[in-house]
């Protein structure tokens, strides 16, 4: 209610010239526009990614033109193509590399799930087994709109977090970490096969 | 120009009269390419590659693929005809015997000849069996191409080749244990179908 | 205060300007650092990490150590590179009044020229420039 009068008087306020703001807005604002990817590309997603960069489909327009080659610099890394299980570990050391605030898109069929490949022996079945996925793109590969698509969503829900509360992300918290298991190589597989933290697997419900 | 094929009995032939006492053994494909290939015994193995390579009529200089095949224990069942009393009256039965033929790997190689522009020549070694007896003499100091290819079989298939120089896995970890490309491997269950709501458990 | 004063206060005296300017560059330095360290403070805590700390090498762990000796030979090959990149700063303004300058100039040019080069035959000839 509060909220809503907030944004009428705000609106009113426009009318007459007035931009008004918060300080949550502005941080934000900054933040879903200046959005740094990282350098990282797995398979033939990566090249729709890199597609989507070059002057055709300008991912610069939002503000994301700049892909770090180290992933100190990004804020974003697009898990573009297949996981196998040999490349996992390092995927999430990148991941856990990266300083806070950091957002992952799972781009394509294979980063989701596996994809085509989802019964090979050294395919991963899906990335969010061992870190936080924020958006997904299914598609195989997904074209550059829908990665922009994608994009966008990251955008809006970087609008939307809070800076202080009880809602706020978890790279706020102190207590909570901002780097994840890196599963370790083992006889018949990854070790642990994934990480209860991060990981929501389906379910079957037997009617 | 367009290769031309080499009859696996030529090659046969010829290697027969070069490398003396050795054992060639040419396997029929009953496919429409009928690409036969060459069985070639273990002892001789180098000697015969490094005759096919070097041999002027032949120069197959070029090793295009190595591969592995996988092959199980198979039960053979035959009808036996045999002579039994039955209520004291001698009359023919027949059983049904089986016979368990043990399973065995091969590595499969096809050459060609760049010089001669002749091939493909395929020759394949076959291990003892499945589980101990996986070794097979490597072909890399003849064929440097093979080297990638030979490890890559041994990741997958468990060859061992013997005399190879840097026999690692390449695909797969060094810690892995298995061997994914054989028949019997079962991808552990980790990989994992829908956990049940109601007993958390996976299906497999 | 009249402007024409406050001039001659600072002809008279000029340091009270020199440390306004001073204190104003510290501050345009300290300030975004002092309010980055306030946010980290108030919102946004820090996170260090095994994994975050560690040497960034693609993802990799990394082995061993990045601290490696390169050979002495390398620095002979820079500064004879350097020699004869200065030599190119030289010959650019010689280059450009070449036509109007007097035999004497041209001479005291190629004697330099030839001094470097005499210098490369020689480097050559001690076998810095073949690199194993």
């Amino acid at each position: 209610m509060e909220q809503d009068e907030t944004e009428a008087l705000k609106a009113e306020l426009r009318k007459h010239g007035i931009l008004t703001t918060t300080f949550e807005e502005l941080y934000n604002w900054g933040r879903k526009n200046s959005v740094w990817p990282l350098t990282f590309g797995l398979a033939c997603c990566a090249i729709e990614m890199i597609a989507t960069t070059m002057a055709r489909y300008d991912l610069a327009r939002f503000g994301a033109e700049v892909f770090r080659a180290s992933p100190r610099q990004a804020d974003l890394i697009i898990v573009s193509g297949t996981v196998t299980k040999k490349m996992a570990p390092q995927v999430v050391r990148l991941y856990n590399q990266m300083p806070e605030p950091k957002y992952v898109i799972a781009m394509g069929a294979c980063a989701i799930s596996g994809g085509p490949f989802r019964d090979g022996y050294n395919v991963l079945k899906g990335i969010d087994r061992y870190i936080p996925v924020d958006v997904h793109i299914p598609g195989c590969p997904p074209r550059p709109e829908a990665l922009i698509d994608a994009f966008m969503t990251l955008q809006k829900k970087i609008s939307e977090q809070q800076l202080t509360g009880e809602g706020r992300p978890r790279h706020l918290y102190a207590e909570l970490p901002s780097e994840f298991k890196v599963p370790d190589y083992g006889e018949h597989g990854l070790e642990p096969t994934e990480n209860a933290e991060v990981w929501n697997p389906l379910k079957v419900i037997q009617g | 120009m367009t290769a031309q094929t080499i009859s696996a009995e030529q090659v046969k032939a010829a290697i027969e009269a070069a490398v003396p006492g050795c054992r060639v053994e040419i396997l029929q494909n009953g496919s429409p390419s009928a690409q036969h290939s060459l069985v070639l015994d273990h002892k001789h193995a180098t000697e015969i590659a490094r005759f096919l390579r070097d041999d002027v009529e032949l120069r197959l200089d070029y090793c295009s693929n190595v591969t592995g095949v996988d092959w199980l224990d198979t039960e053979v069942s035959e009808k036996v005809k045999t002579k039994k009393l039955v209520d004291g009256v001698e009359t023919e039965v027949e059983e049904v015997k089986k016979t368990t033929v043990p399973g065995r790997l091969e590595a499969v190689y096809h050459l060609f000849s760049m010089e001669k522009k002749h091939g493909p020549v395929i020759v394949l070694l076959r291990t003892g069996n499945r589980t101990d007896d996986v070794r097979v003499p490597s072909l890399t100091p003849v064929w440097r191409s093979a080297e990638f290819q030979e490890r890559e079989v041994f990741d997958l298939y468990g060859i061992v080749f013997e005399g190879h120089p840097d026999l690692r896995r390449i695909l797969m970890w060094d810690e892995f244990a298995d061997h994914p490309m054989r028949k019997d491997y079962v991808p552990p269950a980790d990989d994992d179908e829908p956990l049940h709501a109601a007993t958390g458990e996976r299906e497999r | 205060m009249n402007p024409n004063v406050f001039l001659m206060m600072l002809a008279a005296n000029p340091w009270p300007s020199i440390v306004a300017l001073l204190a104003g560059a510290l501050a345009f330095g300290i300030a975004p650092l002092a309010l980055a360290k306030l946010w980290a403070v108030k919102f946004s805590p820090a996170k260090p990490g095994i994994d975050k700390n560690a040497i960034y090498e693609c993802g990799l762990e990394s082995r061993g150590d990045a601290w490696i000796q390169f050979k002495a030979s390398y620095y002979l090959y820079a500064i004879i590179f350097l020699i004869f990149d200065v030599e190119a700063v030289f010959l650019l303004p010689f280059a450009v009044a070449f036509t109007g300058l007097p035999v004497g100039a041209c001479v005291a040019m190629l004697v330099f020229l030839l001094l470097l080069l005499e210098g490369l035959v020689w480097a050559c000839q001690k076998g810095v420039l073949t690199w194993s």
